[in-house]
C-alpha cells in the first residue's frame, strides 16, 4: 500500500471576523469534515457559529474546588485536633473557625490552578509545539490581525482541491494546504524525552556530589544552626576569672536546697545514725524499687553479691546478706550509699535521702528472708 | 421623536468615552506595542537600570550581612520585635493588590479602561509580592528552615499551628502569589504567540515558542481559554480580599492595643488598593511617556486610576477616625494611651505624616486638573506611597514600643543596615519592572485587539 503524505488541513485567510462567521455559515454543511478558526483574539459568536458546547472547564474547577476545601479541612482537624493535638488560647482541639482562612486559600489555588492548567493541560492539550499550524506561513498573520478558516482531516484523508474551491468561493483572500509535522524535529517526543533524561542526570549528579562531598568531608558543615555558642561548659577554664576556672565554688557554708546536709565524715561518725523511716509495706516497696535499680545489678537482686554486672565487670561486691556486712549498722550502710567504697561509686546523686533509708530497709529485709526465724513462719502460717 | 430612538440617544451618552484616542487597527498594535520588544533600550533605560540594580545589589549585600551575623544589626529589640521587616511586607503586598484589583474585580465589572493598564499592573503584583515575600523570610533569622512552616510529616511528630495567623499569612501570600503568577501567565500567552510569529529564528524565537506553548489561536482554545480567564478572575477577586485581611489578621487576633480592632480587615484592604493604584499610576506615567503610549494610555485611564485612588482616601479618613473612635469607646486606658502614642510622642511625627499623606494631599483629586494633569497626580501619588509607608510604620512601631508592660517600653531606632535593606527592596522591584518592561509587551495585545473597534462581529451582536 503506498504511504503519502496526507495533508493536515486545508486553511482560508479572511481579513475581518465578520467575513470569517459568513465563511463558517457557507463552508459548515458541505464538509463533514472538522472546522477550526484560527483568530488573533477571540471573537465572539464564534462558539455559536462552529457549534461548540459549553466548556467543561466550571465543573472541573468546581470539583477541584470542593476536593481541596474538604482536603485542607481534613489536614487541618486530623493534624491540630488528632495527631498533634495542640491547645492554643484554650480553645477546644476542633475549633474549626480558626481553620476557615487556609481553608478558603486551599480551596482558591486548587480551583484557580485546576482552572489554568486544567484549560492549558487537559482541554487544549498544550505545550503543542510541534503542531503543524505553527509551521505554516500564515501562523503570523493569525497571531496578528487576519482570521483563518481550516478544514482539518483528523485521520481522513483530504480532497485538498475541492476544499480549497471551496474557501475560495465563501471568500478567503488566501488558501494554504497546511502538511503534518515531520516526525523528526527540535521538539520531537525523541529530543524532549533526550533532553528531560539530560536535566535528570544533572539533578542526579548534583545531589550524588553533595550527597558524597558531606559524607567524604564531615568538617565542613554547611549550616551551623546553633551548634556553635559561645558558652562555659563545666570544667573549662575561663580568662575571666582570677583563678582560670569557669565553674565558681559556692560561698562559704553555702547549704543545698531540699535536703540537709550530709554531715558524717566517716563510717565510725555515721554509726549512730537511726533509719527515720518506719518499716511499713510502702516503705519496703519503695527500698526495693530502689535496690533493684540501683544496687542489683552488683550486689545482687538477693543482695548474695551475683548481680548481673559482676561478672562482666570482674570485681567481687560485698555479700549483704551473709559475713561482716550482716553486722553493719543502718548508719553504716547508709555511708556508703552515699559516699561510696572501694569500687563502688557515691550514689548520693542518684538516689534521694528517702530513698536511701528505704534501701537500707530493703537490705535488712533481704537479710532476714534469707536467715528467717522459725517465728516468722509461725507468724506467715497464722 | 419616537420612544425607542430617544432611548438609543440617552443610552449613547451614559456610553463611556473610548477607551482610545484615534483609529488603531490590531496589525498596527502589534507594530507599535511588540517591536519595542527585544530591541535595544534607549540609553534612558540603561541609567535606570543601572541605579536600580545598585541599590538591589545593596539590598542583597545587607541582607548576607544580616543572615552572616544575625538579626541583632536591625534595630529591632524588645518590646518592638516588628519593625521595619514587617513593615516592609506588609508595605509591599499592599502595592500588589492594585495589580490584582484591576485585573480581576475591573474584568468583572467590565471596565474597559483597565484593558491598557492590566498586564502591567499584574506585574506589579507579581514583583510587588516577590518583594514582600523576602522580608518575612529573612525576618524568620534562619530563612533555610522556612520549610518548617509547610505542613509536611517529619521525624519530629510536629505540624505547625493552623490557629495561627502567621501560618495563615504563609498560605495566603503563597497561594497569591502562585494564583497571580498564572493569571498573568495565561493572559501573556497570546501575546507571547505574537512575538514568537514576529522575532527571527534563533534563541529568542525558540524562547518565545516554548513559553507560548505552541498557542496557535485556535478557536476550540478561545473557547476554553475565556471561560477559564473569567473563572480565575473570580477567584482571584475572592483572593484580593482575602489576602490583606490575613495580612491584617496578623496584628487583629493579637492583644497588643492598638492591633486587637475588628475593624482591620477592611480597613486594609482599603489601604492595600490606595497604595498599589498610587504606584500603578507613577509606573503608567513612566511607560506612557518613554514608550510613547499616550494614545493607548490616555488622560481617561490617568483620571479613572485617580478617582479610585481618592475613593481609597476617603475610606482611609474614615478608617482612622473609626480607630480614634474605637480607642475612645474602648474605655481601656492602654488603648488610649497608644492611640496618644500615634498623633503624639516619640512617633507622632509618623503619625501627622500618615494623615497628611493619606487623607489630606490625595483630596487634591476632586480637581479635574490634578487628575489628568502628569505632575499632579505624581506628586499626589508620591504623598501616597510615603503616607502608606509611614502607616505601617505607625502600625506597627509605634504600636509596640510602649505596650502593657511599661518597664519594657523602649525607643526603637532603625539602623543604616535596616535603611539599606529597605532601598534595596525598591532596587528589586524597579529592576524587575524594567526587565519585564525590556524583554515582554507592557501592554495586553490580545485584551487591547478585543476592544477596537470593529475587532467584533458585527452579525454576531444582531442576529439573535
Amino acid at each position: 500500500m503506498k504511504r503519502t503524505q496526507e495533508a493536515f488541513s486545508v486553511l482560508g485567510i479572511f481579513d475581518t471576523p465578520d467575513a470569517l462567521i459568513r465563511a463558517i455559515g457557507e463552508v459548515k454543511g458541505k464538509t463533514g469534515h472538522r472546522l477550526e478558526a484560527y483568530t488573533p483574539y477571540p471573537v465572539h459568536g464564534l462558539d455559536r457559529a462552529l457549534g461548540y458546547r459549553k466548556s467543561p472547564i466550571g465543573g472541573m474547577v468546581f470539583v477541584m474546588g470542593f476536593i481541596g476545601a474538604v482536603s485542607a479541612l481534613v489536614l487541618e482537624l486530623w493534624t491540630s485536633g488528632w495527631d498533634y493535638p495542640l491547645v492554643t488560647a484554650g480553645k477546644p482541639v476542633l475549633s474549626w473557625e480558626a481553620f476557615v482562612p487556609i481553608l478558603f486559600e486551599i480551596t482558591v489555588l486548587f480551583a484557580a490552578l485546576a482552572a489554568g492548567l486544567g484549560m492549558l493541560l487537559l482541554l487544549n492539550r498544550l505545550p503543542a509545539l510541534r503542531h503543524p499550524m505553527l509551521r505554516t506561513r500564515s501562523m503570523a498573520l493569525l497571531t496578528r490581525d487576519r482570521f483563518g478558516l481550516a478544514v482539518e482531516s483528523a485521520g481522513e484523508p483530504l480532497d485538498t482541491e475541492a476544499l480549497a474551491a471551496l474557501l475560495g468561493k465563501a471568500g478567503a483572500l488566501e488558501i494554504e494546504v497546511v502538511e503534518p509535522s515531520p516526525a523528526r524535529g527540535p521538539a520531537s517526543p525523541t529530543a524532549l524525552a533526550t533532553g528531560l533524561a539530560m536535566i535528570l542526570l544533572a539533578c542526579l549528579a548534583a545531589a550524588g556530589t553533595t550527597y558524597w562531598g558531606i559524607k567524604l568531608f564531615p568538617r565542613v558543615i554547611p549550616m551551623v544552626h546553633m551548634l556553635d555558642q559561645p558558652r562555659l561548659d563545666p570544667q573549662s577554664g575561663s580568662p575571666f576569672f582570677a583563678d582560670g576556672s569557669g565553674m565558681r565554688p559556692p560561698v562559704e557554708g553555702t547549704v543545698s536546697q531540699g535536703a540537709p546536709p550530709y554531715l558524717p565524715r566517716s563510717r565510725q561518725e555515721a554509726e549512730g545514725l537511726v533509719n527515720p523511716l518506719p518499716g511499713t509495706a510502702a516503705v519496703f516497696r519503695r527500698g526495693r524499687a530502689a535496690y533493684d535499680t540501683h544496687c542489683a545489678v552488683c550486689h545482687g537482686l538477693l543482695g548474695n553479691g551475683e548481680g548481673s554486672l559482676t561478672a562482666a565487670y570482674g570485681a567481687r561486691p560485698t555479700r549483704l546478706t551473709a559475713g561482716a556486712a550482716r553486722e553493719l549498722s543502718d548508719g553504716a550502710i547508709y555511708h556508703v550509699i552515699v559516699t561510696g567504697k572501694n569500687a563502688m561509686p557515691p550514689y548520693a546523686s542518684d538516689l534521694t535521702e528517702d530513698e536511701r533509708w528505704a534501701a537500707v530497709h530493703y537490705v535488712r529485709v533481704l537479710e532476714r528472708a534469707l536467715d528467717a526465724l522459725d517465728t516468722d513462719f509461725q507468724e506467715g502460717a497464722r | 421623536m419616537s420612544g425607542p430612538a430617544a432611548r438609543a440617544s440617552i443610552l449613547e451618552s451614559l456610553k463611556p468615552p473610548p477607551v482610545l484616542s484615534g483609529p488603531i487597527r490590531s496589525g498596527e498594535l502589534d507594530d507599535r506595542l511588540l517591536t519595542p520588544v527585544g530591541r535595544r533600550p534607549p540609553l534612558a533605560w540603561f541609567v535606570a537600570f543601572a541605579v536600580t540594580s545598585t541599590a538591589a545589589l545593596l539590598g542583597f549585600a545587607l541582607i548576607v550581612y544580616t543572615i552572616a551575623t544575625g538579626i541583632g544589626v536591625w534595630g529591632n529589640n524588645i518590646p518592638v520585635a516588628w519593625a521595619f521587616d514587617i513593615i516592609n511586607f506588609v508595605f509591599w503586598v499592599g502595592i500588589g493588590h492594585a495589580g490584582t484589583l484591576i485585573s480581576a474585580i475591573l474584568l468583572l465589572f467590565r471596565a474597559r479602561w483597565r484593558n491598557s493598564i492590566s498586564r502591567f499592573a499584574e506585574a506589579m503584583t507579581i514583583f510587588a509580592v516577590i518583594c514582600a515575600t523576602l522580608f518575612p523570610l529573612i525576618h524568620v533569622g534562619r530563612p533555610w528552615l522556612a520549610f518548617w512552616l509547610a505542613p509536611y510529616p517529619n521525624q519530629r511528630g510536629m505540624w505547625p499551628n493552623f490557629r495561627s495567623p502567621l501560618l495563615w499569612d504563609v498560605f495566603a501570600v503563597n497561594t497569591y502569589f502562585l494564583i497571580s503568577l498564572l493569571f498573568w501567565y495565561i493572559g501573556l500567552i497570546p501575546d507571547l504567540a505574537s512575538l514568537r510569529d514576529r522575532t527571527a529564528p534563533g534563541v529568542r524565537r525558540v524562547v518565545y515558542s516554548v513559553l507560548s506553548l505552541g498557542w496557535r489561536g485556535a478557536s476550540s482554545h478561545w473557547h476554553h481559554y475565556e471561560r477559564a480567564y473569567l473563572i480565575i478572575a473570580g477567584l482571584a477577586t475572592g483572593l484580593v480580599l482575602s489576602v490583606h485581611s490575613v495580612v491584617s489578621f496578623d496584628f487583629a487576633v493579637s492583644l497588643v492595643p492598638g492591633w486587637h480592632m475588628t475593624i482591620f480587615p477592611p480597613y486594609f484592604v482599603a489601604g492595600a488598593v490606595f497604595a498599589g493604584f498610587a504606584m500603578v499610576v507613577m509606573a503608567m506615567v513612566v511607560v506612557r511617556s518613554t514608550m510613547h503610549l499616550e494614545h493607548l494610555i490616555t488622560a481617561y485611564h490617568l483620571d479613572m486610576m485617580n478617582r479610585v485612588i481618592l475613593t481609597c482616601s476617603c475610606l482611609m479618613g474614615y478608617a482612622y477616625l473609626l480607630e480614634g473612635f474605637t480607642a475612645w469607646y474602648s474605655m481601656n486606658p492602654s488603648i488610649h494611651h497608644t492611640f496618644r502614642q500615634y498623633i503624639g510622642g516619640t512617633y507622632g511625627l509618623a503619625g501627622w505624616i500618615t494623615i497628611a499623606c493619606n487623607v489630606a494631599i490625595p483630596q487634591l483629586l476632586w480637581l479635574r486638573w490634578f487628575r489628568r494633569n502628569i505632575a499632579g497626580m505624581v506628586f499626589v501619588s508620591l504623598a501616597v506611597t510615603v503616607g502608606m509607608w509611614f502607616e505601617r510604620f505607625v502600625i506597627i512601631v509605634s504600636s509596640l514600643h510602649q505596650d502593657f508592660l511599661s518597664s519594657s517600653w523602649h525607643v526603637y531606632r532603625p539602623t543604616l543596615v535596616d535603611y539599606g535593606i529597605l532601598v534595596g527592596s525598591f532596587g528589586l522591584f524597579f529592576t524587575l519592572v524594567l526587565l519585564f518592561a525590556r524583554v515582554l509587551p507592557v501592554i495586553a495585545t490580545t485584551e487591547m485587539k478585543m476592544v477596537l473597534p470593529g475587532a467584533q462581529p458585527r452579525s454576531g451582536e444582531g442576529e439573535r
